[in-house]
């Protein structure tokens, strides 16, 4: 039988947490399906669950200081509502799955999941995003790409709750985001990119390259970025095969039920030259 | 009160449906039921050497070949698929034995500790390696005119292959079935298309009289043809698990489970040989149509016959070959699914004439208009185009509409336009309707008529369509007809709900003889009447050599599809679909369209987006999170509409249509997308990861 906590508050659920072993969940729309075990059975879960998705303390968004936290537990829709969120990382939002489920998903969730296809991450790579962990002992803050340890997995310990994602205050003059499934609506992603670009007297300033679905964890490379700054755009334009070229060995992508290898290899190549073509 | 027929009034069951007032098989209760839980073949082909079981509980049962009172197989067109697996199993999902019980939970924890053991065999699993190893169930041929002479006196000839996918239903509500006895009478109740067709089933496995089998068909949340002879197998399984155990029984299938184990539409793979005159007219067709209709041959040599008989398209070709074969793999078995078989051919012919008229540098729609069929024409099969063809107003009409020529000069690259033209037989193929011999059954009860039929209403409208049709010959509200329940102990057979025929060959009965009960009105005593379909004298059919009329009338249409193809990642976007038909007189424009709409969106999927694939006998595809069918994010905004041409026979002169929107417009989609990239699209579904490959020249 398994047993469900549905704690008060934040310290009730670290404290649940320091003494027992919880599947922790929130919105339940990975888990959910993940577990399901057929008609009218009960889902597989081997811990107790640990419902956080209610606790007030996770759900807020707020700026501080040039950077705005997202409470892990808000759901995607009221980051979409939300005024201080970025556009670029709302209309990214806007295009994961259907509405009933972005007003059941979180944030939190999606990065928790740590699927390569999550539709939050390309952004949260992009601009050096930061998450919060807490257990009952204390808070440690910990960048994305080290948050994200591989496929599904996290560092998240078992005592550890994730309570909020940090991203900076701050707006782009280029954002492109690409993402293509099956359909265009309601489906996982095959291969998505997020270009971000800071552009004064026609060079770069800043760039961003964030490519989704397409190897284990979101691909993002800083050492190639930082090649492209202060260059002009008809230079990018001119190297834009060469550096996308660049990006050939990172990109790692599998053939599944969705699509294949060749073509997330070859359009997420593309997807970057246009890209790089168009700032 | 002279009242249009075709002016749109409130579907009778919408209200039911969206206020969840409408009850499903799931949502029913029976005191003590049991549930049961179907355990499958795991390999594509073996021996069963031994079936391991666990101690089973009290109150629970296993039902499997020894349990079955009558026939162990499920009956259809061709009588093959054993109803439990006897000592052999044949493809990934193939059904052995049931686990039945008052608790799932436990259920599961017995079907977890089952063990089979197999002896693996090997196993075909492509079309290809099937020809190769020439597994053929049927084999059919016709032929018109002297086709062998004229490829060997022709100089030149052309050949093109085209090749087409699977296609999953995704009805909203997954299979689901019912059974329980009272006293010695046993009832089936679930989501169906053709109850007799799952009573006729069950006298053949349930080894009872006939008077003490009812099927009852329940509210069906979609079906495609999903729920055509499907539903035979199931209800066989619960009504065998009703008879040992003499509990109620229910088995609902979860998504999963419907798509690893239910029909799917035939992948295909169709060759042409094509002889000119010298006025490059096509004089002589070679057609070769390959199905793949996996493990048993079922329903398929009913969809071959579709297939086949369609293989001409529009066009009036002198001289006609045809062959068609259905072949075994050890896949799950291939079934109907909206079409049946004509919009694989209908693909080919229109690509084919497609390729012809791009190969000799003429205009595409021109070079079909030049082959177009017209009264008195002969048919493929020998028989007559009886009706005028108004396709010629029906082209107009949609390049008109579409703005089609000016699009076809104007497009920039990676921007196409398409044209399909299609017909579509209506009714059953061949002696069909006179084997069926559809009867209905006409009550009058003071200011109140029942209709009895055993046409079901899938969502589709059937029953709006045919109280409309009642009520509007006898001059009545709608309200004062009642669609009576669907229970074959209550009903007359009037045949399947399938083949685009309940308007027309239903409904017509049911007019003919509201149109006698008029004659009645004024008698004050309660009386029915009931008649049988005759078909027109007029049209002859030979089963064995296949010639003659396969279909009394046909509906007609032309569709243009626009699309955009994205150059950096190959997606398709389809910008505008403008569809015409000719569908005799449509009994309710707004739900014809509807119709149209939701047979369009069908048919773009399997073009565009629905892959199913199969890697040794399993499927790739196998929940909704892999396999897609469109949204409306996918689907264009679609222009519909009509172009009347009654039918003499059918009710207010209409005749087919469900059927004939996913017929049409795949090949309409794929020619935009051939125009759009100047390439060659043989293969449906043409998706992004297929375009990047053509596009690259491979």
């Amino acid at each position: 039988m398994v047993e469900a906590f549905r704690p008060q508050n934040l310290i009730e659920a670290l404290y649940i947490l320091s003494e027992n072993e919880c599947t922790i969940i929130a919105g339940g729309t990975d888990l959910m399906v993940q577990r399901a075990r057929g008609f009218a059975l009960k889902p597989d879960f081997v811990f107790p669950l640990l419902f956080i998705e209610h606790l007030s303390e996770l759900k807020q968004i707020y700026n501080n200081s040039n950077e705005i936290h997202i409470g892990a537990c808000v759901i995607l829709t009221d980051i979409m509502q939300n005024e201080i969120i970025p556009e670029i990382f709302k209309e990214m939002i806007g295009k994961m799955a259907s509405p009933p489920t972005r007003n059941m998903a979180t944030i939190g969730g999606n990065l928790c999941n740590a699927s390569p296809a999550g539709d939050t991450l390309p952004y949260l790579y992009a601009v050096n995003a930061k998450a919060i962990l807490q257990n009952a002992n204390g808070v440690r803050t910990v960048p994305i790409e080290e948050f994200i340890t591989g496929v599904k997995k996290t560092c998240l310990q078992k005592n550890e709750i994730l309570t909020d994602i940090i991203i900076p205050d701050k707006k782009f003059d280029v954002n492109i985001y690409k993402r293509l499934g099956q359909r265009k609506g309601m489906s996982l992603t095959k291969v998505s990119l997020l270009g971000l670009a800071d552009i004064s007297k026609n060079r770069i300033r800043d760039i961003r390259i964030a490519l989704g679905s397409i190897a284990p964890t979101i691909v993002r490379s800083s050492d190639i970025e930082r090649k492209m700054i202060n260059k002009s755009l008809d230079e990018i334009k001119q190297i834009s095969y060469e550096i996308s070229n660049q990006y050939d060995k990172l990109i790692k992508p599998i053939d599944d039920a969705r699509s294949t290898a060749k073509y997330r290899k070859k359009v997420s190549l593309n997807l970057i030259k246009h890209f790089l073509e168009n700032l | 009160m002279k009242e249009n027929i075709s002016k749109s009034i409130l579907r009778v069951d919408s209200r039911k449906k969206i206020n969840g007032e409408a009850k499903y098989i799931s949502d029913w209760k029976f005191d003590n039921v049991l549930y049961a839980k179907t355990i499958r073949s795991t390999v594509a082909k073996a021996k069963i050497l031994s079936i391991t079981l666990p101690e089973i509980p009290a109150g629970y049962y296993i039902v499997d070949k020894n349990e079955v009172p009558g026939i162990n197989r499920m009956q259809t067109v061709v009588s093959d698929h054993p109803v439990f697996a006897e000592n052999d199993v044949q493809y990934i999902g193939q059904p052995i034995l049931l686990v039945v019980g008052p608790d799932r939970e436990i259920i599961y924890s017995i079907v977890a500790k089952i063990e089979i053991q197999y002896k693996e065999q090997e196993a075909l699993f492509t079309l290809e390696e099937a020809e190769k190893k020439s597994t053929v169930f049927t084999d059919y041929h016709y032929r018109k005119g002297e086709p062998e002479t004229v490829f060997q006196q022709s100089g030149q000839l052309i050949e093109d292959e085209f090749t087409t996918g699977y296609q999953e239903h995704v009805y909203l509500e997954p299979q689901g079935i019912a059974a329980e006895f009272k006293e010695d009478t046993l009832f089936v109740y679930g989501s169906m298309q053709c109850p007799f067709y799952v009573k006729n089933a069950l006298l053949d496995t349930m080894d009872l009289p006939e008077d003490k089998i009812r099927v009852v068909q329940t509210i069906t949340g979609g079906a495609f043809g999903g729920k055509e002879e499907f539903p035979s197998l199931t209800a066989c399984h619960v009504a065998i698990a009703a008879h040992k155990t003499r509990h109620p029984i229910m088995m609902i299938y979860d998504r999963s489970e419907d798509i690893l184990c239910s029909t799917k539409r035939h992948p295909s793979k169709i060759r042409y040989k094509v002889a000119f005159d010298k006025n490059n007219q096509v004089l002589a067709l070679d057609v070769d149509v390959l199905l793949n209709a996996g493990a048993y041959n079922g329903l398929s040599p009913a969809v071959l016959q579709r297939a086949i008989f369609a293989a001409g398209g529009v066009y009036n070709i002198p001289h006609i070959n045809v062959r068609g074969r259905n072949f075994m793999t050890n896949a799950v078995p291939s079934g109907a699914y909206r079409g049946f078989g004509a919009p694989q051919t209908i693909f080919g012919i229109e690509m084919l004439f497609y390729n012809i008229a791009v190969k000799l540098g003429v205009d595409p729609l021109e070079y079909k208009m030049r082959h177009l069929l017209k009264k008195n024409d002969p048919t493929s099969t020998g028989g007559q185009i009886r009706e005028e063809v108004k396709l010629p107003e029906i082209i107009k009409k949609v390049i008109e509409k579409s703005d089609y020529y000016n699009k076809l000069k104007t497009n920039k690259k990676y921007q196409g336009i398409g044209i399909s033209l299609f017909l579509h037989g209506c009714g059953f193929t061949g002696k069909g309707e006179s084997v069926i011999n559809g009867k209905i059954t006409l009550e009058k009860n003071k200011d109140i008529v029942t209709l009895k039929v055993s046409s079901v209403e899938m969502g589709q409208g059937a029953e709006t369509a045919l109280r409309k049709i009642v009520a509007q010959t006898l001059k009545i509200p709608i309200e004062n007809v009642i669609y009576g329940e669907v229970d074959t102990g209550l009903v007359p057979d009037s045949g399947p709900t399938v083949a685009s025929r309940t308007t027309m060959i239903v409904g017509g009965l049911l007019r003919e003889t509201a149109m006698e009960m008029k004659t009645r009105w004024n008698e004050t005593e309660q009386f029915e009447i009931s008649k049988r379909y005759e078909h027109p004298k007029y049209l002859h059919w030979d089963d064995d050599n296949f010639s003659g009329d396969a279909y009394p009338v046909y509906s007609w249409g032309a569709n243009v599809a626009e699309v955009e193809i994205d150059p950096v990642s190959y997606e398709i976007t389809i910008k505008n679909i403008e569809a015409v038909y000719d569908v005799g007189v449509p009994i309710d424009n707004r739900a014809l369209k509807g119709q149209m709409q939701g047979g369009i969106a069908q048919g773009i999927g399997w073009a565009t987006i629905e892959v199913m694939e199969s890697e040794n006998g399993k499927l790739k595809q196998s929940n909704l999170t892999d396999y897609k069918v469109p949204t409306s994010m996918d689907i264009p905004e679609i222009h519909c509409s009509f172009v009347l041409n009654p039918y003499e026979f059918g009710p207010f002169g209409a005749k087919c249509a469900g059927e004939l929107p996913s017929v049409g417009v795949p090949p309409a989609v794929a020619e935009a997308v051939a125009n759009a990239l100047n390439k060659t699209i043989n293969h449906l579904p043409i998706t992004p990861e297929k375009l990047m490959e053509i596009d690259n020249g491979n």
